[in-house]
């Protein structure tokens, strides 16, 4: 009897599951299913050529745990968006605080000129700023040459902390935009009232700031923090373009390095391919992060309520 | 606005007290506000300035001019020249075909997939809800492997399907979840008007919810485009035994490994890759910023 009357809804619902059907072909085949079949990869040793058969269990993870070089790349993701984050959502806020004036005209305009370059490639980006800083390099070199500061020509992307710095200014550069816009829809939400009581109980533009604004936004603050950590800690195209994870590794980043280990290393060491250390880095980095960002919420959401708790009670 | 503000307020000279200062500060502070942005904006968008002008110097221009983006003389030859002999003309295509494939795909799947997760219920909704939601959570592995041998055994690989199969797939999630919430907030009476008057339920998606999905439509048909124009990672991976297949973004960094000397052209070649995503979204940026401003808002 319930079986007939489930069959009975099924089929009167038959144009829903049609409906369905593409969103969830797309998303089992090529999304579910690599995700499940890619955590099988981890216990094998494999190039990738053919089907996986030597089983090594756990020893993937041990690997990757114990090479020095994934640390390192970890570290330089951890570097990157410790530069990158604080230093975006500071310009952005500020930026954002001048646009949202209301008497302030053409503030569209001004949103699009620094939005700009978050539509653009970050591979062709990074292709356009090599050109560039080995344009820049060559007259950097030539007036070092004149001055004998330096005795021959220096490839300046080889040495690995100005090849960093360009990482991360690139890095500002290009997602910088949506902070932006995600602050201006924040600061949209503040009603202006607020802003008016407090202008007639006196307060000057900084209490304001402080007092008003900066509470007020504490809830859209956190997503975009999680949201700018987020997308950091996936760089992938700017540094594999611009440097290749090089010198020696100096800008190695955990994206680049699976890179590396999946389809052999761009880098002077020449790395086999091993799909199943690729899969098993990108897991366990994926782990990682919602260890991360799980720690991250909670002492976020904790930080809030306490503070907003001390408003209320003052 | 406070740091601009510092010197005008001390440049004023100390008048009577009665007349405030908050009066005549608006005035200078604006405009060198305006001033402030302006020049910050043009220096922010140097590289597309360089590299614009350099796309039209020739090779000795390209060296000697160095970081002044103006060009002695503007040579078109550049452009053409990229177009036919660097293969940016085939690349053009290739991402024009991809871009477009994978915003219709994206679009109708993700339409139809909101539009009966939020406004139908049937057997198994909660469980394609949790698959949808647990995408979101699980750590995604090194997936391009095992995508790549899909796409293999589905005969797919060396075709710009592939591409767009997988492209449209890494949409997916995102664009359900925006329909959904959009067709969620629509009025339930309009359904029930159009059934009244005997729509089917094909009629009413396709000619009463659908259309109504306009702005939302832009924004993820917008979020896809620019996507799908300026991924890297997928079709260098699908056209990696396929140069004819290779997108603007592949080609460009191609080159670079090719034809290692020929700056201006790949210059050419950057703006040919640049300028189409960047007037698509000066037309339509309403859609896209709406859309970024509403995700967070949520």
């Amino acid at each position: 009897m319930a079986i007939a009357q489930a069959r009975q809804r099924a089929w009167s619902a038959r144009w829903s599951y049609v409906y369905l059907a593409p969103m969830m072909v797309l998303l089992v085949g090529f999304i579910v299913y690599p995700i499940v079949a890619s955590l099988g990869y981890t216990l094998y040793r494999w190039n990738g050529i053919g089907d996986p058969s030597e089983f090594v269990g756990l020893g993937n993870f041990r690997q990757i745990t114990h090479d020095s070089i994934f640390w390192h790349a970890v570290e330089h993701t951890f570097v990157f968006a410790a530069f990158v984050v604080p230093i975006q959502l500071v310009l952005a806020l500020a930026l954002a605080l001048v646009l949202n004036n209301r008497k302030l005209r053409f503030a569209s305009f001004y949103r699009t000129l620094y939005f700009l370059p978050v539509v653009t490639s970050a591979a062709v980006m990074g292709v356009v700023i090599q050109l560039l800083i080995s344009n820049f390099g060559d007259k950097i070199n030539s007036i070092l040459l004149t001055l004998h500061v330096i005795d021959h020509h220096v490839d300046w992307l080889a040495q690995p902390h100005f090849a960093f710095a360009i990482i991360i200014a690139v890095g500002i550069w290009h997602t910088f935009g949506y902070n932006l816009v995600y602050f201006l829809a924040g600061l949209q939400t503040i009603p202006e009232d607020l802003y008016e009581a407090a202008r007639m109980d006196g307060a000057g533009r900084r209490a304001q700031f402080w007092h008003i604004t900066i509470p007020m936004l504490r809830g859209v603050g956190v997503v975009i923090l999680i949201l700018a950590i987020i997308g950091t800690f996936q760089i992938f195209d700017i540094v594999q373009i611009i440097t290749g994870g090089g010198p020696y590794f100096a800008t190695e980043v955990v994206n680049t390095y699976i890179y590396h280990l999946a389809f052999g290393g761009a880098n002077a060491t020449a790395v086999q391919p091993d799909v199943g250390l690729a899969s098993a880095a990108s897991f366990f980095y994926g782990l990682l992060l919602i260890a991360f960002s799980a720690i991250q919420v909670v002492v976020l959401r904790s930080l809030v309520r306490r503070r907003s708790q001390g408003v209320v009670a003052a | 606005m406070t740091v601009l503000s510092v010197p005008t307020r001390k440049a004023a000279p100390p008048e009577s007290p009665l007349v405030r200062p908050k009066r005549r500060r608006p005035r200078p502070t604006i405009v060198l506000t305006h001033v402030a942005l302006l020049a910050g904006g043009v220096a922010w968008l140097y590289p597309f300035w360089w590299v614009l002008g350099s796309s039209l110097k020739d090779t000795g221009g390209f060296f000697s001019g160095g970081l002044n983006p103006l060009p002695h003389q503007f040579l078109w030859s550049n452009y053409t020249q990229a177009w036919r002999e660097a293969s940016f003309g085939t690349y053009f295509l290739n991402t024009l075909l991809i871009t477009l494939g994978t915003v219709v795909l994206t679009l109708i799947s993700t339409a139809m997939a909101g539009y009966v997760l939020s406004r139908t219920s049937f057997p198994g909704r909660g469980l394609c809800l949790g698959l949808v939601s647990a995408t979101l959570f699980l750590p995604h592995g090194y997936t391009i492997i095992p995508i790549f041998d899909t796409v293999q055994k589905l005969g797919l690989l060396n075709s710009l399907w592939a591409v767009i199969i997988v492209q449209a797939a890494g949409g997916i999630v995102f664009g359900t979840f925006l329909f959904m919430g959009f067709f969620g907030s629509i009025d339930r009476a309009l359904e029930d008007a159009a059934r009244v008057d005997g729509a089917s339920f094909h009629q009413t998606f396709w000619r009463v919810m659908l259309p109504l999905s306009g702005p939302m439509a832009a924004t993820v048909g917008l979020f896809t485009a620019i996507t799908a124009w300026n991924s890297f990672f997928i079709p260098l991976v699908f056209t990696l035994g396929r140069p004819d297949l290779r997108t603007l973004a592949v080609g460009m960094y191609a080159f670079i490994g090719e034809n290692s000397t020929q700056w201006t052209l790949l210059c050419a070649g950057s703006v040919i890759t640049l300028a189409p995503i960047i007037v698509l979204f000066l037309l339509l940026q309403r859609f896209f910023v709406n859309g970024l401003a509403g995700a967070v808002k949520q």
